[in-house]
């Protein structure tokens, strides 16, 4: 029974390989599940980038095909699913996200020599997890710092933090108090909310209590709606937060006026966003931005690695990156390490624009 | 000051769940399943609604109508399934992972469908603000308040005073005897899933309004809901109300003296020491 | 080779909690939704204890498991003074309270964040790194299992198990110590959880809360009922079918934007037609 299962997974799975001319990577993303929210953005932004370069004719002759795995954020899936498209598919590089799974499957990369990018979470364990593992986006500390430094700059020193209960808010909580307070501010509270619910209330009715200058909000989704309950509150305090609040659906909220956040230098022409609109119906959000720009990184490097007529391997392609070192697309990324950097902006959301307050280098 | 808002804000997400609660609690009591899928008729129902909504349906029409697909939905689940599991004798572990999977299949269909994104129902009124003293409520959670509190009103006088609530209570207490009386305990299934179905939309609807819709957003108030249907005694409508709005005014109060991360854990800290020492619940139902 | 390696080894480990599952459920009637959560605290105490280099991974094993023992005992003590649909709800609640501790208590469990980087597990001074070492590890883990398992189920024990099963008031008027059966058999299914949670750790190099969720407690109690509750073959079958869904669901070709979701959809429909057609599992006894 065990053997007729495993051995039709690898009949099936072997005789799936593509054809010559075609190079195909890998994403192992949360597709269903609570983390399936992010995980399908991040799916198109890769094949929306991958739609475009396939239809100028691909990368020196080459299309472009990219296999999905949904890993329900899970890093046990990710496992399996990491070793079934490195080991069955030979696959060179693999896209992730979420830092649970990504954490997971750094070990193997390294052994391997499999490229890993990472282009959404930003927990700090990502920076040195695997030399195979790049991050397009650096970890919170950078973006945490510039917005914790601004806003103790402007006489904001009393800070309240909303953050999710999850990696990623954590991590952001963690970097805002550690600047902030090298900035000279002062943290007097601080509230989860849990991942996947919307109920922001319990938690921003206490944080109104301790009468901060300043609430700062790590949380990745449902910001619109803690939007909503924030101005439900009445207080008049300032709200700040990171590149999550350039959420369309928040920005185009009365109930978001006034709000600060940093925000990756990015520059999405309209009519980039309006193509994007109409194959996919859906607005291109920050991880659609994220994984564009992250596979349009990866289609230059493999343009470098063709050129040079070297094998298309994971251990070639992260250094053609990491030679090339300065990609501009929609985020000017620039990588002087496994993790990149990038340039960020202070925006403030006013009469339901997103306007830039002060440029940063 | 702060202690009157969480108060209020408690009894607010309190109403909602002890609907949720007593619309559970209708089905245990009578059917013995653990209708897990409910959480999905929950899900669903507040998408019809959306949809509904979109297409420029009144939102009274949109609502009287995804509740009536709710109890449509509720209804097919007990005699097609349900009733097919039981003819096949399965026991309550089996009907329990069916169920699960019922829900599995509903909550992918949503997100099939819907996307997984978070959406909001296009009503600006809903997040309008009236201020009540120290305390600003939206409409949504006005009309949550009166609405479930209706609802737990309607669901007290349908139980106890009309005859197919009798019918229902007899069958619940002993679906034998009701058998040999002629009540016909299959067809009453159908009947009390449905019901509880079409309750179970009201909170499906009201919460999403005011919160965002997400397709895998059912479990946790089921879950929540379910250990107030035993807390309050299982049989008792008023009980497992109460027993809600008692947990989530004490889940909302609890952030008075301690961070709000162990606010879930300690709720359920407090059931499991209460299953040890009071599993029959705090109301015995009769 | 590494993919049906990676496969054989989580199936496995799989498969000792299957074991504890069956164990509970399905042979003394212990209708446990929270056997993830032990499985965490054995995997969180290994993880700990090779990271911070307490002691090497045998008697760290044995550390977990032993904890586990006491654990579970505790946490199906509630089974004794309630029953039935009172004890899964009660069961629910360890679950999500296991999870709360999980998620928040971080400097044991690192939190949400997880813990990265565990080492590799040594066994008598062998270091196993590499995918087919580590398949050794669990196959000999899982085939003691089986053993003990297979074991008990003829001894004496195995049989008061069961009659307590079909019928716990005759047992305890026949004199049998119904208390006692049920306390061993918690202890015992512990062990096995905890020892699947060390093992796991070690397997990953990295464990967070989200493996052990009542997500994870779910899809335990399916895989024993798919393969079979109350009997060895069944919770062998049972995790190495499961874990194999996913991937040969993959293979279907859904090439649009909701083609994880419809997978996930086909998942829920084969658990119905399952419950429907084979309630007894591939090769279990009607529950």
């Amino acid at each position: 029974m065990i053997r007729i299962v495993v051995a039709l997974l690898v009949v099936c799975l072997g005789s799936a390989a593509r054809a010559d001319d075609t190079v195909t990577f890998g994403a192992i993303l949360p597709l269903t599940g609570p983390g399936g929210l992010i995980g399908t953005q991040q799916k198109l932004g890769i094949q929306f980038a991958m739609d475009r370069i396939n239809a100028a004719g691909g990368v020196r002759g080459h299309k472009i095909a990219v296999i999905f795995e949904d890993n329900q954020a899970k890093p046990d899936q990710s496992i399996l699913s990491f070793n079934k498209l490195v080991d069955l598919q030979h696959l060179p590089m693999i896209f992730t996200s979420f830092s649970g799974p990504s954490l997971a499957m750094a070990p193997l990369a390294t052994r391997k020599h499999i490229l890993l990018i990472n282009a959404g979470a930003q927990a700090d364990a990502l920076a040195k997890a695997s030399p195979y593992l790049l991050n397009t986006l650096p970890t919170l500390g950078d973006e945490a710092g510039i917005l914790t430094h601004w806003l103790a700059k402007s006489g904001k020193t009393k800070a309240a933090i909303l953050f999710e209960n999850s990696a990623a808010g954590i991590s952001g909580r963690d970097n805002y108090i550690t600047t902030y307070t090298a900035a000279g501010g002062t943290v007097v509270a601080q509230e989860p909310s849990q991942f996947g619910q919307t109920d922001f209330r319990p938690a921003l009715l206490k944080l109104a209590d301790s009468h901060p200058d300043v609430m700062m909000v790590s949380i990745t989704a449902a910001v619109q709606q803690m939007a909503q309950q924030f101005a439900q509150l009445g207080v008049k305090f300032q709200v700040a937060g990171t590149t999550f609040f350039q959420d369309p659906a928040l920005i185009a909220d009365p109930a978001a006026e006034g709000f600060v956040h940093t925000q990756l230098q990015s520059k999405v022409a309209p009519e980039l966003a309006a193509e994007f609109k109409t194959n996919y119906h859906a607005e291109m959000e920050f991880f659609v931005r994220q994984y564009y720009t992250a596979s349009n990184i990866l289609f230059v490097a493999l343009d470098k690695v063709l050129a040079e007529g070297k094998p298309v391997t994971g251990e070639n392609l992260r250094d053609a990156i990491l030679t090339i070192k300065k990609f501009d697309g929609l985020v000017p990324v620039v990588f002087n390490s496994n993790t990149a950097t990038v340039p960020f902006d202070i925006r403030i959301i006013h009469d339901k624009q997103d306007q830039l307050l002060e440029e940063m280098k | 000051m702060l202690a009157l808002q969480l108060l209020v804000n408690g009894l607010v997400t309190g109403c909602a769940l002890g609907v949720v609660a007593i619309s559970f609690g209708l089905i245990y009591a009578t059917t013995k399943l653990f209708h897990v899928a409910h959480a999905g008729v929950y899900t669903l129902s507040g998408y019809l609604a959306w949809s509904l909504v979109g297409h420029g349906v009144p939102a009274i029409g949109a609502m009287v109508v995804a509740m009536a697909a709710a109890a449509l939905l509720g209804g097919l689940i007990q005699g097609v399934l349900y009733a097919e599991l039981e003819r096949r004798r399965a026991t309550h572990l089996v009907v329990l992972i069916a169920s699960l999977g019922t829900l599995a299949v509903m909550q992918n269909i949503i997100a099939a469908v819907y996307t997984p994104n978070i959406l909001q129902f296009p009503l600006p009124w809903s997040s309008r603000m009236v201020s009540l003293g120290a305390v600003r409520l939206t409409w949504t959670q006005i009309l949550t308040v009166v609405l479930c509190l209706s609802a737990f009103a309607g669901i007290m006088w349908f139980s106890h005073r009309t005859i197919l609530g009798k019918q229902i209570r007899a069958v619940a207490s002993n679906p034998f005897l009701a058998e040999i009386t002629r009540l016909r305990p299959q067809r009453i299934y159908v009947t009390v899933v449905a019901i509880g179905s079409a309750v179970v939309a009201l909170p499906g609807i009201l919460v999403p309004l005011d919160l965002g819709l997400q397709p895998y957003s059912g479990i946790t108030p089921l879950l929540t809901a379910t250990i107030a249907m035993i807390a309050g005694g299982i049989g008792s409508i008023g009980g497992s109300f109460l027993v809600a709005v008692g947990i989530a005014v004490l889940q909302n109060m609890s952030l008075l003296i301690m961070p709000g991360e162990w606010s879930i854990g300690v709720t359920f800290g407090i059931f499991i020491i209460f299953m040890l020492f009071r599993p029959t619940g705090l109301f015995k139902g009769r | 080779m590494d993919f049906l390696y990676s496969y054989i080894a989580l199936a496995e480990i799989y498969v000792l909690l299957g074991l504890s599952t069956n164990l509970l459920v399905g042979i003394a009637g212990i209708f446990t939704v929270s056997q993830a959560a032990v499985f965490g605290v054995g995997a969180y105490i290994v993880a700990y204890c090779l990271m911070h280099d307490v002691m090497g991974f045998v008697p760290a094993l044995l550390v977990a498991a032993a904890i586990c023992v006491v654990l579970n005992v505790l946490v199906t003590l509630p089974s004794l003074r309630v029953s039935g649909d009172y004890f899964v709800v009660t069961s629910f609640g360890i679950q999500l309270l296991a999870t709360a501790v999980f998620v928040n208590w971080t400097a044991g469990t690192g939190g949400a964040n997880g813990l990265p980087g565990i080492p590799s597990p040594d066994v008598f001074g062998y270091q196993l790194e590499s995918s087919h070492q580590l398949v050794l590890l669990t196959t000999v883990g899982s085939a003691l299992g089986c053993l003990a398992f297979w074991l008990i189920m003829r001894a004496p024990f195995g049989r008061l198990l069961r009659a307590i099963r079909e019928d716990e008031l005759a047992v305890a008027a026949a004199g049998k110590g119904v208390l006692r059966a049920k306390v061993s058999a918690a202890a015992l299914a512990g062990a096995f959880a905890g020892s699947a949670g060390g093992i796991y750790a070690t397997f990953l190099s990295f464990v967070d809360p989200s493996s052990f969720d009542l997500d994870a407690s779910i899809l335990l109690l399916t895989m024993v009922v798919v393969g079979g509750a109350r009997t060895l073959a069944g919770s062998v079958i049972g995790p190495f079918l499961l874990l194999a869904l996913p991937q040969v669901l993959s293979l279907i070709d859904i090439p649009t934007s909701i083609a994880a979701s419809a997978r996930q959809l086909i998942y829920g429909v084969l658990l119905i037609a399952f419950m429907l057609f084979r309630p007894q599992g591939l090769a279990g006894e009607k529950l």
